[in-house]
């Protein structure tokens, strides 16, 4: 039924988004996902009309909805300017920084470090999914099935190995007993953020190796700015931080570039 | 009747209320800090129930804290935070439906409990052993001496040769803090100078440091885990709402409307709501009962702090204050500016439930939110005409969903509950509609 992947990716991340509010009680307001879903898709079809007035933009929104999604997600705000601010900047990154087809920063990730930066009302909650192991089995789950589809579950992965190999270690030369690494690595939005915004494959490397160089780095980054600057945001700063040099990665690897098109056209079964 | 205020949410959290039984929760500590970037200022006020001479607490800080950043500060200043931001019983009454009339509110809040006792262990001071003592001085009535440590078996024994009775295992916990470069902030009580105060009660302590960790540390507390401990933090933020992040933040459940005769015991009932939520979120995350900005209410439970009240609970941002000028034809309070948003946090917290320290982010969220409670007071009379025969009917069915509300809230049995409510005895009208051969059978 979901020949294109993001149909699944779409599917997902609004049934998280439906559960979190459900039953975290979560700050997101209906207002302030709407305008985040009007936003990105709006901003979509004007940029996509002007560079490339030959084209068709409505399939492209199903990337923006993903967008608005992941930031409805992951990025809270006061105000629905901020919201507009993030989901339009979000947007328009993928047309601004982009080479060969492939956009330096995932939109949603860009869209959340412009609004910490540039607005004051702007925040992540990373303790809101709280720690319960039938979300991790749901987003692992859930999770799995997209990365089948798009096919490059290795950024999360070696993201995750390399994240958790850093914290178990640090924890266990600390001297904290098991407990803790579990309760630091159950993190939602660590989970969600490892399952859905590290495996976008429009703005990761195209090469195997690059790529798992390229998720170890942004663990290591996250690891430090975590844990040694005590920065809450550390995991978004890091992928910001890191993910421009898969333009970098993909001129020293070259490998073919992604195209959903051409895993739609390889069948969909489940 | 209507809601004044309250933000609508699905809510929980908790924490003290309490008309006479105050003292609600016992083994509570209380803690203020006001932190505006990496400047913070701690305020911790214990409750300390044994002998003066064996009070002592022990808390790692970020950093190494001199004479000067540490100051002894008042106890009405936390009891005025707990005061202002408890969760509040607010009371309507019911117009006479015969005499068309504006309505008559008012408010009341439930007075408060106090509560207090952050980590605590056993310490006194003397010898060497990797130990470094980086300070000592004296503030007031607490004797605090400051240490850093390279490894946490000197450190213990330290503690212990120097009179500080830590219990068991407390180097395995200490050893974290002590990697993580953390410093040892160690107080006890000069008996003679509290004596002086003429107080029995220790009055808050309050330290201030800046640095980037947000966090407060608790598992200390649980050496000697005594079960579930509870925990009120008040946050002041020149910014919005304080959260958590390695723990979820719950809303404690609000605006429910309950039953009347609640007034009386409205500290058991918010204890048991408390226990219910806590429970229903699996005892593992912390609770928002209160959070706004501190220059108004709605209902107020009590006066917002004035700028100095804010000053002594550790606000440094808000100085070059508008104290506002005392006219005083409007009132003698000079009101803090508006620049501060506290945020109150309750945690009961196990060893189990809680294994990490507590971290928290500043967040512009400015949403406001209170834990408060309803109570509709029936108007009693006679009722002569229409509209009070049709009062009566309609205040059945609301007193029992009050009821189920008080049931679902609390746990409590319907069937206590209903017998302690002054059901109208009018039977004649109430359920007409449903209990039609009522009108043909009118008694029996």
């Amino acid at each position: 039924m979901f020949e294109d992947p993001r149909d699944y990716q779409i599917g997902f991340l609004a049934t998280f988004l439906g559960l979190g509010i459900m039953t975290r009680d979560w700050s997101i307001k209906p207002e302030l996902i709407f305008t985040l879903v009007s936003t990105c898709c709006l901003t979509q079809l004007v940029l996509t009309s002007l560079s490339k007035p030959t084209e068709n933009p409505f399939p492209a929104l199903k990337s923006a909805l993903i967008t608005s999604l992941g930031l409805a997600l992951l990025l809270r705000a006061d105000r629905v300017s901020t919201m507009i601010l993030a989901g339009v900047l979000a947007i328009a990154s993928k047309f601004i920084f982009t080479a060969n087809g492939k956009h330096w920063f995932n939109p949603a990730n860009f869209g959340i470090i412009i609004a910490l930066i540039l607005t004051p009302d702007a925040w992540i909650s990373p303790g809101q999914w709280g720690d319960d192991w039938w979300y991790l089995l749901l987003f692992i789950g859930m999770g799995g099935i997209v990365l089948k589809r798009v096919g490059r579950g290795d950024t999360s992965v070696a993201f995750f190995a390399t994240y958790a190999l850093l914290e178990v270690s640090r924890n266990i030369w600390l001297g904290w007993t098991w407990d803790v690494s579990v309760h630091k690595l159950m993190s939602g939005s660590l989970l969600l953020f490892t399952l859905f915004m590290i495996t976008d494959p429009r703005s990761i490397p195209n090469d195997r190796s690059a790529r798992i160089i390229w998720s170890i780095s942004i663990a290591g980054l996250a690891f430090i700015l975590r844990n040694y600057f005590y920065i809450n945001e550390a995991i978004f700063i890091a992928l910001f931080t890191i993910s421009p040099l898969t333009i970098l990665f993909d001129k020293l690897w070259l490998a073919p570039r992604f195209d959903w098109k051409s895993i739609q056209l390889s069948g969909s079964k489940t | 009747m209507i809601l004044a205020c309250v933000t609508q949410a699905i809510a929980f959290c908790g924490f003290y209320v309490g008309g006479a039984d105050a003292k609600l929760f016992n083994k509570a500590s209380q803690v203020v800090i006001a932190r505006n970037g990496d400047r913070t200022i701690l305020t911790m006020a214990n409750d300390f129930q044994g002998a003066v001479k064996d009070f002592a607490m022990i808390v790692p800080v970020p950093v190494a804290i001199k004479r000067e950043q540490v100051h002894v500060g008042k106890r009405s200043t936390i009891d005025k935070l707990d005061a202002f931001s408890q969760p509040r019983l607010v009371e309507y009454f019911d117009p006479d439906p015969c005499a068309p009339v504006m309505s008559d509110r008012m408010e009341q809040s439930a007075s408060m409990p106090r509560s207090a006792a952050p980590q605590q262990s056993k310490i006194k001071s003397k010898a060497d052993l990797g130990v470094t003592v980086e300070d000592r001085f004296k503030v007031k009535e607490y004797e605090i001496v400051i240490l850093s440590a390279k490894e946490s078996n000197g450190l213990e024994t330290w503690l212990r040769r120097s009179g500080y009775n830590i219990p068991k295992g407390a180097s395995e916990l200490l050893s974290p803090y002590i990697k993580q470069k953390l410093k040892f902030f160690v107080a006890k009580i000069d008996i003679e100078e509290l004596n002086k105060t003429g107080s029995k009660i220790l009055r808050p302590i309050q330290i201030a440091y800046s640095s980037p960790k947000f966090m407060l540390p608790i598992r200390l507390g649980m050496i000697n885990s005594r079960g579930e401990q509870d925990l009120v933090i008040y946050m002041l933020s020149p910014k919005g709402q304080v959260e958590l992040t390695n723990y979820r933040t719950v809303k404690v459940p609000t605006g429910n409307a309950i039953p009347e005769y609640v007034k009386s015991e409205f500290g058991s009932f918010y204890k048991a709501t408390f226990q219910k939520v806590y429970e229903r979120e699996q005892k593992k995350v912390a609770f928002l009962e209160y959070a706004w900005n501190v220059s108004n209410c709605d209902p107020c439970a009590s006066e917002p702090p004035t700028s100095t009240e804010l000053k002594d609970a550790g606000v440094f941002w808000e100085d070059n204050g508008e104290s506002m000028p005392t006219n005083s034809s409007i009132r003698r309070r000079s009101m803090s500016s508006g620049n501060t948003f506290i945020t109150r946090i309750h945690v009961r917290y196990t060893r189990d439930k809680f294994p990490e320290d507590l971290m928290f982010q500043e967040t512009g969220n400015q949403e406001n939110f209170q834990g408060r409670y309803v109570m509709n007071h029936p108007f009693k009379g006679d009722f002569t005409c229409d509209a009070g025969k049709k009062y009566q009917q309609t205040l059945r069915p609301r007193l029992e969903k009050e009821a189920s509300n008080l049931a679902n809230l609390t746990g409590w049995s319907i069937r206590d509950i209903n017998s302690k409510i002054d059901f109208p005895n009018a039977p004649q009208k109430s359920d007409t509609n449903n209990q039609f051969w009522k009108n043909i059978w009118n008694d029996k």
